[in-house]
């Protein structure tokens, strides 16, 4: 199923569990920027036609994010066990890879050179991609919601509000995380246009050009270049190294 | 003979005059109030002892000597007690309208007067000047006749988080048409002595023993200048765990035409009345009688970051403009990806054709 033996090699990058979650959360997310604007800057700001629906609307949607973040969070890790191998950078990618892919966007790119990296089901983001992701899934996305959710009725949860700090610190932070995340949107959304990101996380599948292969051999003329370790010769490289 | 004749008409006619003045007098054959100087003792002998009368005749001395209807005197009001008094015949009163008439108009008006008088909110006996009456109080006035799980209830069919609401604005401000609003801080005590207890409106005796039987007001007001400065605002805030600054958001002028005001159901009405609402505010301090005084703040304190009011915030109206550009540095931060590898991305452009076109 996840093979096509045509010239193009057919992967399935993105399952569609995590598609569900990914376009509810980016739907949310807009929904829940615009509203917040709205509730905190309501002077300039009149999307929706009353403010109490602003605050409804705000409620609801940061409820569903937080509940398909838990679903996120639930499939990675217990389903399919793998949340750790996909966020959690490794050494190979605190050494070199991001520092690669670093150079790969301020610099290859623009030279027209290829990515170093390429997603497989296993490894879907480069080191670059992982930190960020790491920062964004495990500290900003629960702090938001958790904020959040302190806000939703501020009475039941004196207790909690008050070991945070009080309501202003609580607004504050919520505040000032919604607009990191939604700093973080306009460059994921950017860099989402430079590679092939957007069709799998639409249909799953993404195809591998035959001509990709080439790649492989294209970067090691770079100065710097290591082997990221899906292509070939990064086992060949590591096997070197252990006899050496 | 003719001369001594005048003199006595002179004198029987003097003499009727003064008995006939005498006994014209209104008070001369009614209840003696005693000298001028302690006029209202004469009654609170034994209507300030609640031994000596049934309940509902019994004055506080303490709350009713502060008020400015001690001033005026008891036969003020109840001109006419009977020399016979304490006979059970009824004394008279005044009405509250005979010299609040323009409050008297201006309650006709309002859907109160076909449910209650003024007694029915306020003790003539107790009552304080607007300044001097929390707004805990005036909520425990209305509370008196309408129950406040039962309105908590009712707003909740269409104010989020009602009880908020209710308990941190005083009723006045929606159901008056007061336009201008001030935050009115109170000192709540937690119960148990903790941040987390149950916290209530600390009293001028708990309050005076805390402060070291100094006054109340250094609590805060270290200076003592009689004007908490954001400064002081802030180390009361960070430096103590059992007493909080409790705000609640509170009419300038206070009217006594209740009414259901549709203006108030909608959010914006409070929400986006924007920081300039927000710059007033004051820390009401109990006194010895039972009333509250106030102490300025400085300009915009609710409009602190975090410290100057960390209990208070209201959404859309007391934001913070330093957190704004943070928020807004940060998102600017976002956009330099998009914008300087975009444009970078666009002028470079035909490196990435080449190698397409070649490979």
């Amino acid at each position: 199923m996840s093979e096509n033996p045509s010239e193009k090699k057919r992967i399935y990058l993105q399952p569609w569990p995590v598609r569900i979650w990914h376009w509810i959360n980016a739907t949310g997310i807009i929904v829940l920027i615009v509203t917040g604007a709205q509730i905190r800057f309501p002077e300039s700001v009149a999307v929706l036609s009353s403010y109490k629906s602003a605050i409804d609307v705000h409620n609801v949607t940061g409820l569903i994010v937080s509940i398909s973040f838990s679903f996120w969070f639930f499939y990675y890790k217990m389903v399919k066990n793998t949340l750790d191998k996909l966020y959690i950078p490794d050494e190979e990618d605190l050494k070199h890879g991001l520092v690669r892919q670093l150079l790969y966007y301020c610099f290859w790119y623009f030279l027209g050179r290829p990515s170093p990296y390429h997603a497989t089901p296993d490894h879907k983001f480069n080191p670059m991609q992982k930190s960020a992701y790491l920062a964004v899934m495990f500290v900003l996305m629960p702090l938001v919601g958790l904020t959040g959710i302190l806000l939703l009725n501020v009475t039941p949860l004196r207790i909690l509000v008050l070991m945070w700090g009080g309501i202003k610190f609580i607004v504050a932070l919520h505040f000032l995380l919604a607009c990191s995340l939604l700093a973080f949107l306009c460059t994921h959304v950017y860099l989402a246009t430079l590679g092939n990101y957007i069709k799998p996380m639409l249909i799953g599948w993404e195809d591998v050009e035959e001509h990709e292969e080439k790649h492989v051999e294209a970067p090691a003329a770079i100065p710097g270049y290591r082997p990221v370790r899906h292509y070939p010769e990064y086992a060949e490289m590591q096997h070197e190294q252990r006899q050496g | 003979m003719k001369y001594r004749e005048t003199a006595f008409f002179l004198t029987l006619s003097i003499a009727a005059w003064v008995c006939l003045s005498v006994l014209a007098q209104p008070g001369a054959s009614a209840f003696s109030y005693g000298e001028e100087a302690g006029k209202n003792e004469s009654c609170l002998t034994c209507h300030g002892d609640s031994a000596q009368v049934p309940k509902g005749f019994f004055i506080d001395t303490k709350h009713f000597n502060q008020t400015t209807h001690a001033r005026i005197g008891c036969e003020a009001c109840h001109a006419a007690v009977p020399a016979t008094h304490p006979d059970g015949a009824k004394v008279a009163r005044a009405g509250c309208g005979e010299c609040h008439a323009d409050v008297d108009r201006e309650y006709a008006t309002g859907l109160h007067v076909k449910k209650t008088t003024c007694n029915g909110c306020h003790n003539p006996h107790m009552v304080h000047s607007p300044k001097e009456v929390s707004g805990q109080e005036i909520n425990a006035m209305c509370s008196n006749c309408h129950n406040t799980l039962e309105m908590t209830a009712r707003h909740g069919e269409w104010l989020p988080q009602s009880e908020l609401h209710l308990r941190m604005l005083p009723c006045i401000t929606c159901h008056t048409g007061s336009k201008e609003y001030f935050i009115s801080m109170y000192i709540v005590k937690s119960k148990n002595g903790s941040l987390f207890g149950k916290q209530e409106v600390a009293g001028y005796d708990e309050l005076k023993q805390i402060s070291g039987g100094k006054e109340i007001v250094s609590l805060i007001d270290k200076n003592r200048d009689n004007y908490v400065s954001l400064e002081e605002l802030r180390v009361f805030n960070r430096s103590q765990n059992s007493l909080r600054l409790h705000g609640m958001m509170t009419p300038v002028s206070v009217s006594h035409k209740f009414e259901i005001l549709d203006d108030r159901r909608n959010c914006t009405f409070c929400h986006t009345s924007g920081p300039a609402l927000m710059q007033t505010s004051i820390i009401a301090v109990p006194e010895a009688d039972g009333s509250y005084s106030r102490v300025p703040v400085e300009k915009g304190a609710v409009l602190d970051a975090l410290y100057g009011t960390p209990d208070f915030y209201m959404m859309g109206s007391t934001k913070n403009g330093a957190l704004n550009k943070i928020g807004l540095a940060i998102i600017c931060g976002g956009l330099i990806m998009p914008v300087g590898h975009g444009f970078v991305r666009f002028l470079t452009r035909k490196n990435r054709n080449t190698k397409e076109h070649k490979s």
